[in-house]
């Protein structure tokens, strides 16, 4: 009888819980709405977070954009591969979610946001080694750190240039990679650009081959008729930035692996 | 990628991490007898030599250590870095576990009766004699339990190769599980590794049956 009793009280603890989550504010008329289309699995930039809501770098950035233009943020989980059909269905009002800008999306007439984000990667090699493109590099060891895009590129995109490397070593720290370097244990570092450049500077051992390997940047798309919502987006992001928000959010812990390649905080 | 390729990918670390136990075990064990005596002389310099020697290398951290023999001979003095990352983990787990033996051979050794080596002066035994024949077999058996302890724990410790970019199972379980997303590895890794101590303990177990004379 207690258990019973127990379980009907535990089961209505649970059910009012959920009733928290479903008291979700009703929309303000006044207000304007700006849907946000993420891709809902893309850490950090957006995913879902262990609390259950939306999460994620870009995220946080838009919110603090609707926050200062007085918007209501409503986030939509696109299905990436139909993004940009759903945007022009008016789904979403923009996709911003660690997207790379393509060729291919500024020709079929979608306005794209300045890049924010620059996932540039580029090989470092000692200034007397005399390689001077990826191609020099075959045969050769490279290091690379775990968990970065680098690493990623070299399992996925770049997996033919990965191959033709003698042997890719990973380390868990760029440190470690630029003192294997260093040291003559490998070969060359492959690396985030901006992580390479604040290394590199005042080095005059080290060298950055001149080749940029898997470039891309991020950037927000909306529809070819919203140039004037992406302009208002824009300014708003600048002033986050000069204002400091930007910064403050990107210093987060989580986002320690993409803050170095984040455009708007370079120097 | 399926949980088969990713078992074989990690069995390919396997052999490294194999590689460490072994190699660990080989120089360890013997280099610890010879710390244990040195830390037993009758001369005080080459005893509290010995002593600082275990206190620094029982009072460190193994990752630590793993980097100091790695990382340390370029940085004091610009030395190369070793490309075949086995040796200065060898190192490392070799000098660091002869510490911990060295102190368990010393309890043992200790722990029998000044009585027996009065007997075996008697008897007309030598000191080398004594110690061979009469002490060490009997140290042997009675520390056969706590050596276990440390193997096991070594079994464990390879892990820690991974600080030093060293290619081993753990290394490997940790890359595949960062580009799958996947929590699979770490518990493939698990498995591997509790294996590979049952193992341990039973060879163990036997060496310990076999010794188990006079009982």
């Amino acid at each position: 009888m207690k258990k019973i009793l127990c379980m009907l009280i535990a089961l209505a603890m649970v059910l009012a819980l959920c009733a928290c989550g479903q008291s979700a504010a009703p929309a303000a008329e006044e207000k304007k709405t700006f849907i946000m289309g993420i891709d809902p699995e893309y850490p950090p930039f957006s995913y879902l977070g262990d609390d259950g809501n939306y999460s994620g770098f870009d995220v946080e950035i838009c919110q603090a954009v609707c926050d200062s233009l007085g918007w209501e943020l409503k986030i939509f989980g696109v299905n990436w591969d139909e993004k940009l059909v759903q945007l022009d269905a008016k789904e979403c009002d923009c996709v911003w979610s660690g997207m790379t800008i393509l060729d291919s999306m500024k020709e079929a007439g979608y306005v794209i946001s300045a890049p924010y984000y620059d996932n540039t990667q580029v090989l470092v090699v000692k200034s007397d080694s005399g390689f001077t493109s990826s191609a020099d590099l075959a045969g050769k060891i490279v290091a690379v750190q775990l968990g970065t895009s680098g690493e990623a590129l070299l399992n996925g995109d770049l997996a033919d240039l990965a191959s033709s490397f003698s042997s890719v070593l990973t380390c868990d720290s760029f440190l470690k990679c630029f003192t294997e370097l260093e040291g003559g244990a490998v070969d060359a570092v492959f690396v985030d650009l901006p992580v390479a450049a604040s290394y590199v500077a005042g080095k005059d051992n080290l060298a950055i081959i001149d080749e940029n390997l898997g470039a891309e940047q991020y950037g927000i798309a909306f529809r070819s008729s919203d140039a004037e919502l992406c302009a208002q987006v824009e300014a708003a992001v600048a002033e986050l930035v000069a204002n400091g928000t930007y910064a403050e959010i990107a210093s987060k812990p989580e986002y320690a692996e993409i803050v170095n390649n984040l455009i708007f905080l370079g120097d | 990628m399926s949980l088969l390729t990713m078992i074989l990918k990690m069995s390919e670390g396997l052999g490294k991490t194999c590689a460490i136990f072994f190699l660990t075990l080989l120089f360890s064990l013997p280099l610890g007898m010879v710390v244990a005596l040195l830390r037993m002389s009758r001369s005080k310099i080459i005893s509290s030599i010995m002593r600082f020697f275990i206190t620094v290398l029982r009072g460190t951290p193994l990752m630590l250590q793993l980097l100091a023999v790695t990382y340390g001979p370029y940085y004091l003095f610009g030395a190369t870095v070793a490309r075949n990352k086995l040796i200065p983990v060898v190192i490392a787990f070799a000098i660091n576990y002869a510490a911990y033996f060295a102190e368990i051979y010393r309890g043992g050794i200790e722990s029998i009766p000044v009585g027996q080596y009065e007997a075996a002066e008697v008897l007309g035994y030598s000191k080398f004699q004594t110690f061979m024949r009469i002490i060490l077999p009997q140290v042997i058996k009675r520390i056969l339990p706590s050596v276990t302890n440390e193997v096991v724990t070594l079994v464990k410790d390879t892990s820690m190769a991974f600080t030093v970019s060293y290619q081993e199972m753990f290394t490997i379980g940790k890359q595949i599980a960062n580009s799958q997303t996947s929590f699979m590895p770490f518990v493939v890794a698990g498995v591997f590794y509790y294996l590979f101590n049952a193992i341990v303990d039973y060879v163990m177990g036997r060496i310990e049956k076999r010794l188990d004379y006079y009982r």
